[in-house]
């Protein structure tokens, strides 16, 4: 593991965050944390220290709370993590857009699409959305289509083997 | 006469018009149909005489959720809407979305079709960045630019309508590999447009990068620093001429960019100029991975066999690529089955632009358009 990483992951774990490794060839990124709503801006303060930029936020409609994802890396090597947050129990999330400015039109986005209100956001207009669809939430899963936390979580899979006879070709 | 020493001196000290406070200020509109803000994107700056005091980007003029459209079908059905995203480089688009699914279901691509998504990939960047190139000078006042950029466009796209059958919006990556190999005469075409573009850079330099007022109106002007790039995700050419050398293709190597000899050019001083000269240069560093890339090429198929229905497992995934405006990342969360849970894709102009509000306050209008066509804007990729 880079040094850098090293050092990452030792400051995130002195805030007593809890992280994961993953496997980067089938999942994408290297890290991934489950984090209480509360610790996010110290995490967020802990990662630009670290000198990760923030490449998304987005959310996740799921019971029993909307989930809302964070992904960071960093410029000088591989390192990617991904960040899921439950939101707090009146719908609502701390900003972290003072600490990274890139995430004030994320934020404000996913509050377009999904009606989490981030706390203490400088200006929580509609982005993306017009003003009149202000209440639209379009992200919002109806409720035959809403799965729980633990049926999309990571589950390694079953090894089957191919069908090669339905295989398609062309 | 006198007025005119008298304005002189006013304007020795007129830099920092942010403070100098004023009962003057006005609102002007930038958009939703100007020309140099490249589709509908709407600006609205509050304004002191010809300085920003504050601009706000009105974004979703463009809006046709993506992402929902993501959540409803299968990878096959929503193909042809990545291509729809950044219309100017729609083959990286392509290429993140088919990579997600081989990384999480683990289909294996054959050698061939990964050389072919290389080839194409890269003439795609090349053709963005002759748009660019056109259009950028364009909204500053010269018109000839675009006149040799397009001519060179066109070469890459006949190239690319041959194999791929359309000029713009390309839905061609097929999971498992491409839906049409590429023939000889590809191959002839393409080297043939090497040779002609290596010509082409001195009419360039010649045209544009030596041209005392293109660098009047871009040394200096719009500069972002690398502790703004992090702070707001900037990502791409826009990034790497404020000095990170931040590249997903050598980051975090996908595809068959490991086994290319390429450099990433970085600027210096992050302002308009040194990201028309990374831009520039990408061209060249493209040109060379596609050669390398053509003198490699190996034979077999071009589509590997892919299930009918993909059975995804459950949990997330993400792919990052280099497009050629900055780092595109697809997030796929499953819940098994065929169809997406949940597909958030990033896509860089979004981060790119949010530093507007933040780089242009106390900047001159003309400037402005200078700044803002320096960061390659396609607006229906950040309204998704």
């Amino acid at each position: 593991m880079h040094p850098a990483t090293e050092k990452l992951i030792s400051a995130l774990q002195e805030l007593s965050i809890q992280v994961d490794a993953c496997d980067y060839q089938q999942r994408g990124y290297h890290f991934e944390i489950d984090l209480e709503a509360d610790k996010l801006r110290s995490l967020a303060e802990c990662m630009l220290a670290q000198e990760m930029f923030l490449v998304f936020v987005g959310g996740l409609h799921v019971k029993p709370a909307i989930e809302i994802v964070y992904q960071f890396a960093s410029f000088e090597r591989a390192c990617r993590l991904v960040v899921r947050a439950a939101v707090k129990a009146d719908n609502s999330m701390p900003t972290i857009s003072d600490i990274y400015q890139g995430a004030n039109w994320h934020e404000r986005e996913t509050r377009d699409f999904y009606g989490v209100v981030f706390t203490d956001h400088p200006y929580l207009k509609p982005l993306i959305l017009a003003e009149e669809d202000v209440d639209l939430k379009p992200l919002l899963k109806k409720d035959e289509d809403l799965k729980e936390t633990s049926e999309v979580r990571w589950a390694a899979p079953v090894e089957e083997k191919p069908e090669a006879e339905k295989a398609e070709q062309g | 006469m006198g007025n005119l020493a008298e304005n002189n001196t006013l304007h020795a000290d007129l830099e920092p018009a942010i403070d100098i406070p004023s009962d003057n200020h006005y609102y002007l509109n930038m958009g939703p149909q100007h020309p140099s803000t490249h589709g509908v994107l709407r600006v609205l700056l509050e304004m002191d005489g010809e300085y920003v005091v504050e601009a706000q980007p009105v974004l979703g003029y463009g809006h046709r959720m993506q992402e929902k459209m993501g959540e409803l079908k299968n990878w096959r059905a929503f193909m042809p809407n990545t291509g729809r995203m950044d219309y100017a480089a729609a083959l990286q688009y392509n290429h993140g979305y088919v990579g997600l699914y081989e990384r999480l279901c683990g289909i294996e691509v054959p050698a061939r079709a990964e050389y072919i998504r290389v080839i194409t990939s890269e003439l795609n960047r090349i053709v963005s960045h002759h748009l660019w190139i056109g259009a950028m000078l364009l909204d500053m006042g010269a018109f000839t630019p675009i006149l040799y950029t397009f001519d060179d466009r066109e070469q890459v796209l006949d190239i690319l309508e041959d194999v791929t059958g359309s000029r713009l919006t390309y839905c061609y990556f097929r999971v498992g590999g491409v839906c049409k190999d590429i023939d000889d005469n590809f191959i002839e075409k393409t080297r043939a447009f090497i040779k002609r573009q290596r010509e082409r850079f001195d009419i360039y330099n010649d045209l544009v990068t030596g041209n005392i007022i293109f660098i009047k109106r871009t040394e200096g002007i719009g500069i972002i620093s690398p502790d703004m790039a992090r702070r707001y995700g900037v990502t791409g050419p826009v990034l790497r001429g404020s000095g990170i050398a931040y590249d997903v293709r050598k980051n975090e190597p996908y595809s068959v960019y490991p086994n290319f000899d390429f450099e990433i050019p970085v600027g210096q001083n992050g302002d308009s100029y040194d990201r028309y000269m990374v831009r520039l240069e990408e061209i060249e560093q493209s040109l060379r991975i596609i050669e390398q890339a053509l003198d490699q090429l190996p034979d077999g198929p071009f589509l590997g066999k892919v299930p009918k229905k993909l059975k995804m497992p459950t949990g997330d995934c993400s792919f990052a690529v280099e497009a050629a405006r900055g780092e595109l990342t697809y997030y796929l969360v499953s819940g098994g089955g065929d169809i997406p849970y949940r597909l958030k894709i990033r896509v860089p102009s979004y981060s790119n632009l949010s530093v507007l509000p933040e780089l242009c306050q106390g900047m001159l209008l003309s400037d402005l358009v200078a700044a803002m066509g320096s960061m390659d804007l396609v607006i229906p990729e950040i309204d998704r």
